[in-house]
Protein backbone atom coordinates (compact mmCIF):
# COMPACT_ATOMS: atom_id res chain seq x y z
CA UNK A 1 0.00 0.00 0.00
CA UNK A 2 1.43 3.23 -0.73
CA UNK A 3 2.02 5.56 2.20
CA UNK A 4 1.21 9.27 2.08
CA UNK A 5 4.44 11.39 2.59
CA UNK A 6 2.43 13.58 5.09
CA UNK A 7 2.24 10.63 7.53
CA UNK A 8 5.31 9.93 9.94
CA UNK A 9 5.53 8.39 13.54
CA UNK A 10 2.67 10.46 14.82
CA UNK A 11 0.60 10.00 12.13
CA UNK A 12 -0.60 7.43 10.30
CA UNK A 13 -3.87 8.96 8.72
CA UNK A 14 -6.56 11.63 8.22
CA UNK A 15 -9.73 11.75 10.77
CA UNK A 16 -12.35 13.84 9.98
CA UNK A 17 -13.87 15.48 12.48
CA UNK A 18 -16.98 18.34 13.54
CA UNK A 19 -15.48 21.45 13.99
CA UNK A 20 -17.05 24.83 15.16
CA UNK A 21 -20.65 24.77 13.85
CA UNK A 22 -20.31 21.64 12.59
CA UNK A 23 -17.70 22.47 9.96
CA UNK A 24 -15.85 19.73 8.70
CA UNK A 25 -12.60 19.43 9.92
CA UNK A 26 -9.42 17.41 9.57
CA UNK A 27 -6.97 16.62 10.99
CA UNK A 28 -3.63 13.86 11.23
CA UNK A 29 -4.38 10.64 13.54
CA UNK A 30 -2.45 7.90 15.34
CA UNK A 31 -4.20 5.11 17.65
CA UNK A 32 -1.70 2.87 19.87
CA UNK A 33 -3.23 0.29 21.71
CA UNK A 34 -0.56 0.54 24.63
CA UNK A 35 0.57 -2.78 26.52
CA UNK A 36 -1.00 -1.37 29.25
CA UNK A 37 -4.46 -1.56 27.76
CA UNK A 38 -5.35 1.73 27.47
CA UNK A 39 -5.33 3.78 23.54
CA UNK A 40 -2.84 6.66 22.83
CA UNK A 41 -4.55 8.98 20.94
CA UNK A 42 -2.16 11.68 18.76
CA UNK A 43 -4.06 14.17 17.08
CA UNK A 44 -1.70 16.41 14.89
CA UNK A 45 -3.06 19.85 14.04
CA UNK A 46 -2.68 19.92 9.84
CA UNK A 47 -3.36 23.66 9.33
CA UNK A 48 -3.52 24.47 5.54
CA UNK A 49 -5.01 21.04 4.90
CA UNK A 50 -7.72 21.29 7.46
CA UNK A 51 -10.32 23.51 6.09
CA UNK A 52 -12.40 23.89 9.20
CA UNK A 53 -11.75 24.34 12.54
CA UNK A 54 -8.14 23.86 14.36
CA UNK A 55 -7.67 20.77 16.57
CA UNK A 56 -7.06 22.65 20.13
CA UNK A 57 -10.45 24.63 19.66
CA UNK A 58 -12.47 21.85 19.63
CA UNK A 59 -10.10 19.30 21.54
CA UNK A 60 -13.28 18.35 23.84
CA UNK A 61 -15.02 17.45 20.95
CA UNK A 62 -12.64 15.95 19.04
CA UNK A 63 -11.38 14.15 21.52
CA UNK A 64 -15.24 12.72 22.13
CA UNK A 65 -15.58 12.07 18.69
CA UNK A 66 -12.31 9.90 18.82
CA UNK A 67 -13.40 8.06 21.80
CA UNK A 68 -16.70 7.06 19.93
CA UNK A 69 -15.05 5.89 17.02
CA UNK A 70 -12.28 4.04 18.99
CA UNK A 71 -14.68 1.93 21.06
CA UNK A 72 -12.16 3.02 23.85
CA UNK A 73 -13.66 3.49 27.83
CA UNK A 74 -13.46 7.36 28.84
CA UNK A 75 -10.94 6.60 30.65
CA UNK A 76 -8.56 4.50 29.02
CA UNK A 77 -8.08 6.69 26.39
CA UNK A 78 -4.76 8.92 26.58
CA UNK A 79 -4.88 12.00 24.55
CA UNK A 80 -1.84 13.93 22.84
CA UNK A 81 -2.45 16.89 20.67
CA UNK A 82 0.59 17.43 18.33
CA UNK A 83 1.60 20.37 16.46
CA UNK A 84 3.97 19.75 13.56
CA UNK A 85 7.10 21.84 12.69
CA UNK A 86 6.16 23.61 9.76
CA UNK A 87 9.65 24.87 9.34
CA UNK A 88 8.78 28.54 9.84
CA UNK A 89 11.36 30.58 11.76
CA UNK A 90 8.36 32.09 13.68
CA UNK A 91 9.25 30.02 16.80
CA UNK A 92 5.21 29.55 16.97
CA UNK A 93 5.22 27.04 14.40
CA UNK A 94 8.00 24.58 15.99
CA UNK A 95 6.44 21.40 17.36
CA UNK A 96 4.67 20.78 20.32
CA UNK A 97 3.00 18.15 22.11
CA UNK A 98 0.74 18.66 24.75
CA UNK A 99 -1.38 15.92 26.90
CA UNK A 100 -5.11 16.78 27.04
CA UNK A 101 -7.15 15.99 30.01
CA UNK A 102 -11.02 15.92 30.18
CA UNK A 103 -14.08 15.97 32.25
CA UNK A 104 -16.52 13.07 31.62
CA UNK A 105 -19.64 13.89 31.90
CA UNK A 106 -20.92 10.56 31.09
CA UNK A 107 -21.65 11.51 27.20
CA UNK A 108 -18.53 13.95 26.15
CA UNK A 109 -15.08 15.59 27.58
CA UNK A 110 -15.09 18.98 28.31
CA UNK A 111 -12.97 21.41 30.29
CA UNK A 112 -9.59 20.24 28.50
CA UNK A 113 -6.49 21.04 30.49
CA UNK A 114 -2.87 21.09 28.66
CA UNK A 115 0.63 19.71 30.04
CA UNK A 116 3.09 20.19 27.38
CA UNK A 117 5.36 17.15 26.95
CA UNK A 118 8.88 16.33 25.24
CA UNK A 119 8.82 14.62 22.23
CA UNK A 120 10.96 11.79 24.11
CA UNK A 121 8.54 11.62 26.80
CA UNK A 122 5.85 10.96 23.60
CA UNK A 123 7.99 8.72 22.85
CA UNK A 124 7.91 6.30 25.91
CA UNK A 125 4.07 6.71 25.97
CA UNK A 126 3.83 5.60 22.58
CA UNK A 127 6.04 2.54 24.24
CA UNK A 128 4.39 1.93 27.39
CA UNK B 1 -40.36 46.74 5.57
CA UNK B 2 -37.52 48.74 7.54
CA UNK B 3 -34.74 47.16 8.56
CA UNK B 4 -32.47 48.89 11.01
CA UNK B 5 -28.93 48.29 10.49
CA UNK B 6 -26.54 49.12 13.51
CA UNK B 7 -22.48 49.24 13.76
CA UNK B 8 -22.14 49.64 17.52
CA UNK B 9 -19.36 52.07 19.22
CA UNK B 10 -16.15 51.01 20.87
CA UNK B 11 -13.78 52.81 22.98
CA UNK B 12 -10.99 53.98 20.73
CA UNK B 13 -6.80 53.49 21.73
CA UNK B 14 -5.65 56.18 24.37
CA UNK B 15 -3.49 58.71 23.21
CA UNK B 16 -3.71 57.96 19.46
CA UNK B 17 -5.19 60.03 16.52
CA UNK B 18 -9.32 58.96 16.54
CA UNK B 19 -10.62 58.57 12.74
CA UNK B 20 -13.32 57.25 11.46
CA UNK B 21 -13.46 55.05 8.14
CA UNK B 22 -17.19 54.33 6.75
CA UNK B 23 -17.69 50.56 7.83
CA UNK B 24 -17.26 47.92 4.75
CA UNK B 25 -19.16 45.11 6.94
CA UNK B 26 -22.56 46.79 6.97
CA UNK B 27 -22.28 48.34 3.21
CA UNK B 28 -21.55 44.87 2.21
CA UNK B 29 -24.53 43.36 4.10
CA UNK B 30 -26.47 46.04 2.88
CA UNK B 31 -25.87 45.13 -0.90
CA UNK B 32 -27.47 41.46 -0.27
CA UNK B 33 -30.46 43.16 1.51
CA UNK B 34 -33.20 42.32 -0.84
CA UNK B 35 -34.61 45.65 -2.49
CA UNK B 36 -38.02 45.92 -1.26
CA UNK B 37 -36.53 46.47 2.48
CA UNK B 38 -36.07 50.09 3.33
CA UNK B 39 -32.45 49.83 5.34
CA UNK B 40 -31.86 52.80 8.13
CA UNK B 41 -28.26 52.16 8.92
CA UNK B 42 -26.48 54.08 12.14
CA UNK B 43 -22.77 54.15 12.69
CA UNK B 44 -22.53 54.53 16.41
CA UNK B 45 -18.84 55.73 15.84
CA UNK B 46 -19.96 59.02 13.92
CA UNK B 47 -23.68 59.63 15.41
CA UNK B 48 -25.86 58.80 18.11
CA UNK B 49 -28.30 55.81 18.35
CA UNK B 50 -31.78 56.44 18.99
CA UNK B 51 -33.46 53.62 19.93
CA UNK B 52 -36.97 52.99 19.30
CA UNK B 53 -39.58 51.04 18.48
CA UNK B 54 -40.15 52.18 14.46
CA UNK B 55 -38.19 49.40 12.65
CA UNK B 56 -39.80 45.95 11.54
CA UNK B 57 -36.09 44.13 12.62
CA UNK B 58 -32.79 45.15 14.07
CA UNK B 59 -29.59 43.83 12.59
CA UNK B 60 -26.39 44.39 14.31
CA UNK B 61 -22.93 44.38 12.58
CA UNK B 62 -19.90 43.80 14.22
CA UNK B 63 -16.43 43.62 13.16
CA UNK B 64 -14.30 44.23 16.10
CA UNK B 65 -14.11 42.08 19.41
CA UNK B 66 -14.53 45.53 21.13
CA UNK B 67 -17.74 46.09 19.67
CA UNK B 68 -19.36 42.89 20.74
CA UNK B 69 -20.26 44.38 24.04
CA UNK B 70 -22.13 47.55 23.21
CA UNK B 71 -23.65 45.04 20.56
CA UNK B 72 -25.08 43.06 23.35
CA UNK B 73 -26.15 45.89 25.28
CA UNK B 74 -27.83 47.95 22.27
CA UNK B 75 -29.59 43.96 21.28
CA UNK B 76 -31.09 43.95 24.60
CA UNK B 77 -32.57 47.25 24.57
CA UNK B 78 -34.31 46.44 21.18
CA UNK B 79 -35.71 42.82 22.37
CA UNK B 80 -37.08 44.59 25.24
CA UNK B 81 -39.34 46.35 23.19
CA UNK B 82 -40.21 43.32 21.68
CA UNK B 83 -37.75 43.98 18.70
CA UNK B 84 -36.59 41.03 16.56
CA UNK B 85 -32.55 41.32 16.59
CA UNK B 86 -30.08 39.89 14.22
CA UNK B 87 -26.47 39.92 14.08
CA UNK B 88 -23.45 39.32 11.81
CA UNK B 89 -20.24 40.17 10.97
CA UNK B 90 -16.65 39.44 11.87
CA UNK B 91 -17.03 39.41 15.26
CA UNK B 92 -20.68 38.08 15.73
CA UNK B 93 -18.57 34.63 14.08
CA UNK B 94 -15.61 35.10 16.53
CA UNK B 95 -18.11 35.34 19.42
CA UNK B 96 -21.13 33.22 18.13
CA UNK B 97 -21.88 31.29 20.93
CA UNK B 98 -21.99 34.83 23.57
CA UNK B 99 -23.63 36.60 21.04
CA UNK B 100 -26.58 33.87 20.99
CA UNK B 101 -27.70 34.92 24.14
CA UNK B 102 -28.67 38.29 23.04
CA UNK B 103 -29.75 37.66 19.74
CA UNK B 104 -32.93 36.02 18.31
CA UNK B 105 -30.57 35.17 15.29
CA UNK B 106 -27.27 35.23 14.13
CA UNK B 107 -25.98 34.67 10.63
CA UNK B 108 -22.44 33.32 10.65
CA UNK B 109 -20.29 33.45 7.21
CA UNK B 110 -21.09 35.25 3.94
CA UNK B 111 -24.46 37.16 3.25
CA UNK B 112 -24.80 37.08 -0.68
CA UNK B 113 -27.65 35.01 -1.74
CA UNK B 114 -28.97 34.35 1.71
CA UNK B 115 -30.49 37.60 2.61
CA UNK B 116 -33.44 37.00 0.73
CA UNK B 117 -34.54 33.48 3.15
CA UNK B 118 -33.42 35.16 6.12
CA UNK B 119 -36.00 38.32 5.08
CA UNK B 120 -38.46 35.71 4.35
CA UNK B 121 -38.22 33.47 7.24
CA UNK B 122 -38.67 36.60 9.59
CA UNK B 123 -41.37 37.37 7.75
CA UNK B 124 -43.27 34.22 8.50
CA UNK B 125 -42.27 34.76 11.77
CA UNK B 126 -39.75 31.63 11.50
CA UNK B 127 -36.16 33.40 12.08
CA UNK B 128 -33.77 30.46 12.57
CA UNK B 129 -31.70 31.10 15.67
CA UNK B 130 -28.51 30.29 13.38
CA UNK B 131 -27.69 30.19 9.66
CA UNK B 132 -24.05 29.03 9.40
CA UNK B 133 -22.50 29.53 6.24
CA UNK B 134 -19.08 28.90 7.51
CA UNK B 135 -18.00 26.39 5.30
CA UNK B 136 -20.13 27.26 2.21
CA UNK B 137 -18.90 30.60 1.15
CA UNK B 138 -20.79 32.03 -1.81
CA UNK B 139 -20.23 32.08 -5.54
CA UNK B 140 -17.58 34.42 -5.92
CA UNK B 141 -19.69 36.18 -8.97
CA UNK B 142 -22.76 36.87 -6.61
CA UNK B 143 -20.39 39.84 -4.46
CA UNK B 144 -21.63 42.81 -6.33
CA UNK B 145 -20.79 46.83 -5.87
CA UNK B 146 -21.14 47.74 -1.95
CA UNK B 147 -24.49 49.52 -0.66
CA UNK B 148 -23.03 52.54 0.33
CA UNK B 149 -25.91 54.77 -0.34
CA UNK B 150 -26.52 53.98 3.30
CA UNK B 151 -23.87 56.10 4.72
CA UNK B 152 -24.38 59.59 5.66
CA UNK B 153 -21.04 60.48 4.18
CA UNK B 154 -20.55 64.16 5.45
CA UNK B 155 -20.26 61.73 9.00
CA UNK B 156 -17.16 61.25 7.28
CA UNK B 157 -15.07 64.00 6.80
CA UNK B 158 -12.25 65.49 9.27
CA UNK B 159 -12.21 69.91 8.39
CA UNK B 160 -13.73 69.44 5.11
CA UNK B 161 -11.22 66.54 3.78
CA UNK B 162 -12.86 63.18 3.10
CA UNK B 163 -11.80 59.78 4.43
CA UNK B 164 -11.01 56.63 2.02
CA UNK B 165 -13.82 54.37 1.49
CA UNK B 166 -13.26 50.27 1.71
CA UNK B 167 -13.35 48.21 -0.61
CA UNK B 168 -12.60 44.43 -1.13
CA UNK B 169 -11.03 42.00 -4.34
CA UNK B 170 -10.90 39.18 -2.50
CA UNK B 171 -11.86 36.82 0.01
CA UNK B 172 -9.90 34.24 2.42
CA UNK B 173 -6.41 32.96 2.46
CA UNK B 174 -3.95 30.67 2.67
CA UNK B 175 -1.85 31.31 5.35
CA UNK B 176 -2.45 30.61 9.13
CA UNK B 177 -0.75 34.17 10.87
CA UNK B 178 -0.40 33.36 14.38
CA UNK B 179 -2.35 36.61 15.27
CA UNK B 180 -5.19 36.33 12.31
CA UNK B 181 -8.64 34.73 12.56
CA UNK B 182 -9.25 34.38 8.79
CA UNK B 183 -8.59 31.12 8.51
CA UNK B 184 -11.58 30.86 10.32
CA UNK B 185 -13.77 33.94 9.23
CA UNK B 186 -13.07 33.56 5.13
CA UNK B 187 -12.00 29.53 5.06
CA UNK B 188 -8.09 28.80 4.13
CA UNK B 189 -8.30 29.43 0.34
CA UNK B 190 -7.98 32.78 -1.06
CA UNK B 191 -10.98 34.10 -2.68
CA UNK B 192 -10.23 36.68 -5.46
CA UNK B 193 -13.32 38.14 -7.12
CA UNK B 194 -13.61 38.35 -10.96
CA UNK B 195 -11.99 41.60 -12.22
CA UNK B 196 -14.86 42.71 -14.28
CA UNK B 197 -16.67 42.70 -11.15
CA UNK B 198 -14.16 45.02 -9.15
CA UNK B 199 -13.36 47.17 -11.80
CA UNK B 200 -17.28 47.52 -11.62
CA UNK B 201 -17.64 48.47 -8.33
CA UNK B 202 -14.85 50.70 -8.50
CA UNK B 203 -16.01 52.77 -11.27
CA UNK B 204 -18.97 53.62 -9.45
CA UNK B 205 -17.29 54.78 -6.36
CA UNK B 206 -17.27 58.55 -6.28
CA UNK B 207 -14.56 58.50 -3.76
CA UNK B 208 -11.30 58.54 -5.42
CA UNK B 209 -8.86 57.43 -2.06
CA UNK B 210 -9.73 53.72 -1.40
CA UNK B 211 -8.38 51.39 0.99
CA UNK B 212 -8.23 47.81 -0.38
CA UNK B 213 -9.14 45.71 2.89
CA UNK B 214 -8.12 42.48 1.49
CA UNK B 215 -5.91 40.44 3.75
CA UNK B 216 -3.36 40.29 1.34
CA UNK B 217 -3.04 41.02 -2.30
CA UNK B 218 0.57 38.63 -2.34
CA UNK B 219 -1.76 35.54 -3.09
CA UNK B 220 -2.38 35.30 -6.39
CA UNK B 221 0.54 36.59 -8.48
CA UNK B 222 -1.72 36.68 -11.79
CA UNK B 223 -4.68 37.59 -10.61
CA UNK B 224 -2.75 40.33 -8.71
CA UNK B 225 -1.30 42.13 -12.10
CA UNK B 226 -4.39 41.55 -14.08
CA UNK B 227 -5.61 43.84 -10.76
CA UNK B 228 -3.60 46.17 -11.14
CA UNK B 229 -3.81 46.41 -14.58
CA UNK B 230 -7.62 46.94 -15.07
CA UNK B 231 -7.54 49.34 -11.75
CA UNK B 232 -4.48 51.60 -14.18
CA UNK B 233 -7.22 53.75 -16.29
CA UNK B 234 -9.55 54.67 -12.67
CA UNK B 235 -6.80 56.62 -11.49
CA UNK B 236 -8.21 55.94 -8.00
CA UNK B 237 -5.21 56.40 -5.13
CA UNK B 238 -5.06 53.44 -2.41
CA UNK B 239 -4.01 51.77 0.78
CA UNK B 240 -3.72 48.08 1.03
CA UNK B 241 -2.00 45.40 3.10
CA UNK B 242 0.86 43.69 1.86
CA UNK B 243 1.60 43.49 -2.19
CA UNK B 244 4.18 41.09 -3.72
CA UNK B 245 7.66 41.81 -3.61
CA UNK B 246 7.85 41.15 -7.37
CA UNK B 247 8.93 43.86 -9.36
CA UNK B 248 6.80 43.83 -12.11
CA UNK B 249 4.34 43.26 -9.69
CA UNK B 250 5.14 46.72 -7.38
CA UNK B 251 5.68 48.77 -10.89
CA UNK B 252 1.92 47.58 -12.09
CA UNK B 253 0.43 48.98 -8.21
CA UNK B 254 2.61 52.12 -8.42
CA UNK B 255 0.56 52.62 -11.73
CA UNK B 256 -2.46 51.94 -10.51
CA UNK B 257 -2.70 53.94 -7.56
CA UNK B 258 -1.12 52.52 -5.12
CA UNK B 259 -0.63 55.39 -2.42
CA UNK B 260 0.96 53.25 0.72
CA UNK B 261 1.05 49.88 2.37
CA UNK B 262 0.86 48.35 5.57
CA UNK B 263 3.80 45.88 5.98
CA UNK B 264 4.32 44.01 8.83
CA UNK B 265 7.74 44.86 10.20
CA UNK B 266 8.44 41.09 12.73
CA UNK B 267 12.13 41.40 13.00
CA UNK B 268 15.26 43.14 12.18
CA UNK B 269 16.25 41.40 9.22
CA UNK B 270 17.71 42.62 5.62
CA UNK B 271 14.53 41.34 4.33
CA UNK B 272 12.64 43.42 6.10
CA UNK B 273 15.42 46.52 5.07
CA UNK B 274 14.94 45.72 1.76
CA UNK B 275 11.35 45.20 1.29
CA UNK B 276 10.87 48.44 2.72
CA UNK B 277 13.40 50.08 0.46
CA UNK B 278 11.64 48.14 -2.50
CA UNK B 279 8.13 50.00 -1.97
CA UNK B 280 10.21 53.12 -1.89
CA UNK B 281 11.63 52.95 -5.01
CA UNK B 282 8.48 52.58 -6.95
CA UNK B 283 6.81 55.58 -4.68
CA UNK B 284 4.67 53.83 -2.64
CA UNK B 285 4.85 54.64 1.23
CA UNK B 286 4.68 52.63 3.91
CA UNK B 287 2.75 52.12 7.33
CA UNK B 288 4.96 49.34 9.38
CA UNK B 289 2.45 47.36 11.56
CA UNK B 290 4.38 46.41 15.11
CA UNK B 291 2.99 43.51 16.88
CA UNK B 292 4.58 43.69 20.28
CA UNK B 293 4.59 40.78 22.87
CA UNK B 294 5.17 37.74 21.10
CA UNK B 295 6.93 34.96 22.54
CA UNK B 296 10.20 35.49 20.65
CA UNK B 297 10.19 39.00 21.67
CA UNK B 298 12.74 40.39 24.98
CA UNK B 299 12.60 44.17 26.22
CA UNK B 300 16.03 43.96 24.30
CA UNK B 301 14.49 42.87 21.21
CA UNK B 302 11.99 45.37 21.81
CA UNK B 303 13.91 48.20 22.06
CA UNK B 304 16.08 47.11 19.28
CA UNK B 305 13.16 46.88 16.79
CA UNK B 306 11.94 50.08 17.66
CA UNK B 307 15.70 51.51 16.64
CA UNK B 308 15.72 49.30 13.12
CA UNK B 309 11.91 51.33 12.43
CA UNK B 310 13.51 54.19 12.31
CA UNK B 311 16.94 53.92 10.34
CA UNK B 312 14.85 52.16 7.65
CA UNK B 313 12.82 55.27 7.11
CA UNK B 314 9.18 54.06 7.47
CA UNK B 315 6.51 57.02 6.73
CA UNK B 316 4.18 55.82 9.19
CA UNK B 317 4.16 52.88 11.80
CA UNK B 318 1.15 51.48 14.04
CA UNK B 319 2.07 49.55 17.15
CA UNK B 320 -0.08 47.35 18.73
CA UNK B 321 0.26 44.30 21.43
CA UNK B 322 -0.78 40.98 20.79
CA UNK B 323 -4.56 40.40 21.57
CA UNK B 324 -5.46 36.96 21.33
CA UNK B 325 -8.59 36.95 19.62
CA UNK B 326 -10.99 33.70 19.62
CA UNK B 327 -10.43 31.65 16.66
CA UNK B 328 -6.42 32.28 16.31
CA UNK B 329 -3.33 30.23 17.13
CA UNK B 330 -2.43 33.17 19.70
CA UNK B 331 -5.37 32.23 21.25
CA UNK B 332 -4.97 28.15 21.08
CA UNK B 333 -1.24 28.37 22.40
CA UNK B 334 -2.18 31.32 25.30
CA UNK B 335 -5.10 28.86 26.48
CA UNK B 336 -3.08 26.36 26.30
CA UNK B 337 -0.86 27.39 28.44
CA UNK B 338 -3.56 28.98 30.77
CA UNK B 339 -1.85 32.62 29.91
CA UNK B 340 -4.81 34.49 29.44
CA UNK B 341 -5.95 36.53 32.74
CA UNK B 342 -8.49 38.78 31.00
CA UNK B 343 -11.59 38.03 29.20
CA UNK B 344 -13.03 41.67 29.22
CA UNK B 345 -14.23 42.19 25.20
CA UNK B 346 -13.50 45.59 25.30
CA UNK B 347 -9.51 45.06 26.73
CA UNK B 348 -9.13 42.89 22.93
CA UNK B 349 -8.25 46.71 21.92
CA UNK B 350 -4.73 45.49 20.85
CA UNK B 351 -3.70 48.33 23.35
CA UNK B 352 -4.30 46.44 26.39
CA UNK B 353 -2.45 43.21 27.46
CA UNK B 354 -4.63 40.64 28.20
CA UNK B 355 -2.44 37.70 29.09
CA UNK B 356 1.08 36.77 30.22
CA UNK B 357 3.86 37.98 28.28
CA UNK B 358 6.61 35.20 28.16
CA UNK B 359 9.55 37.48 28.83
CA UNK B 360 8.37 40.65 31.14
CA UNK B 361 5.51 41.28 32.95
CA UNK B 362 2.16 42.95 31.54
CA UNK B 363 2.93 46.36 32.63
CA UNK B 364 6.42 46.00 31.40
CA UNK B 365 5.13 44.82 27.96
CA UNK B 366 2.27 47.86 28.41
CA UNK B 367 5.30 50.31 28.94
CA UNK B 368 7.11 49.13 25.72
CA UNK B 369 4.08 49.57 24.13
CA UNK B 370 3.99 53.52 24.92
CA UNK B 371 7.75 53.72 24.79
CA UNK B 372 7.48 52.42 21.25
CA UNK B 373 4.87 54.91 19.72
CA UNK B 374 6.51 58.04 21.64
CA UNK B 375 9.97 57.16 20.32
CA UNK B 376 9.10 55.95 16.73
CA UNK B 377 6.86 59.95 16.55
CA UNK B 378 9.70 61.86 18.93
CA UNK B 379 10.51 63.56 15.81
CA UNK B 380 7.76 63.91 14.12
CA UNK B 381 3.94 63.59 15.14
CA UNK B 382 2.19 61.57 14.10
CA UNK B 383 -0.56 64.09 12.18
CA UNK B 384 2.90 65.27 10.64
CA UNK B 385 3.60 62.27 8.90
CA UNK B 386 0.31 61.68 8.06
CA UNK B 387 0.23 65.54 6.29
CA UNK B 388 3.08 64.30 4.55
CA UNK B 389 1.39 60.73 3.20
CA UNK B 390 -1.83 63.02 2.34
CA UNK B 391 0.20 65.80 0.74
CA UNK B 392 1.98 63.39 -1.45
CA UNK B 393 -1.28 61.68 -2.80
CA UNK B 394 -2.65 65.13 -3.58
CA UNK B 395 0.49 66.04 -5.49
CA UNK B 396 -0.51 62.45 -7.21
CA UNK B 397 -4.20 63.44 -7.72
CA UNK B 398 -3.01 67.04 -9.15
CA UNK B 399 -0.35 65.30 -11.90
CA UNK B 400 -3.62 62.98 -12.97
CA UNK B 401 -6.27 65.75 -12.63
CA UNK B 402 -8.22 63.83 -10.19
CA UNK B 403 -7.92 65.81 -7.43
CA UNK B 404 -10.66 67.23 -5.90
CA UNK B 405 -10.91 70.28 -3.11
CA UNK B 406 -11.86 69.60 0.35
CA UNK B 407 -15.16 70.70 1.26
CA UNK B 408 -15.60 74.30 2.61
CA UNK B 409 -19.42 73.74 4.05
CA UNK B 410 -17.59 70.99 6.07
CA UNK B 411 -14.49 72.59 6.86
CA UNK B 412 -15.46 73.38 10.48
CA UNK B 413 -16.87 69.65 11.23
CA UNK B 414 -15.07 66.35 11.92
CA UNK B 415 -16.76 63.59 11.72
CA UNK B 416 -19.74 65.44 11.92
CA UNK B 417 -19.13 67.35 15.33
CA UNK B 418 -17.80 70.73 15.46
CA UNK B 419 -13.87 70.64 15.23
CA UNK B 420 -11.86 70.22 18.48
CA UNK B 421 -8.07 69.17 18.36
CA UNK B 422 -8.78 65.29 18.56
CA UNK B 423 -7.44 65.31 15.26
Amino acid sequence: METNPAFNKYMDRYYDYLGHWDSPSKCGLKLIKRQDGKTLAIATEIYRQNPGTAVTEVVDSLATQILKTSGEAPGGLIFIEHTPDLGSKLTFYGESFDRVEFEWNGEKFSSPVWTRLTKEQVDRMMEE
Amino acid sequence: MKFKLIYPRWEKLEGQTIFYLPPHGPVVMAAAVPEDIEIDFTDENVEDLVIDDSADLVGISMMLTTQVKRGWEIADQYRALGKKVIFGGISTMLHAEETMLHADSVFLGEVEGRLEQVFADFRKNDLKKIYNYLSKPPDMNLIGPANRNILKKDLYYHKGFRMVDLFHASRGCIYDCYPCAVRYLGGRGFRPRPIDRVVEELSQMDNNRLFIVDNSLALDTEWEKELFKAMIPLKKKWVSHTIEDKNEVLDLAAQAGAWYVYQAVFDTSDYIRNRIKQYHDYGIAVEGTILLGLDNQTEDDIKRLIDFLLEIDLDLAEFTVLAPFPHTKAYSDLLKQNRIFDKDWNHYNAGKVVYQPKHMSPERLTELYHYAWDTFYKDEPQTMKMFNLINRVMSKELADGTYTARRRDLADLSFGKKVTDTV
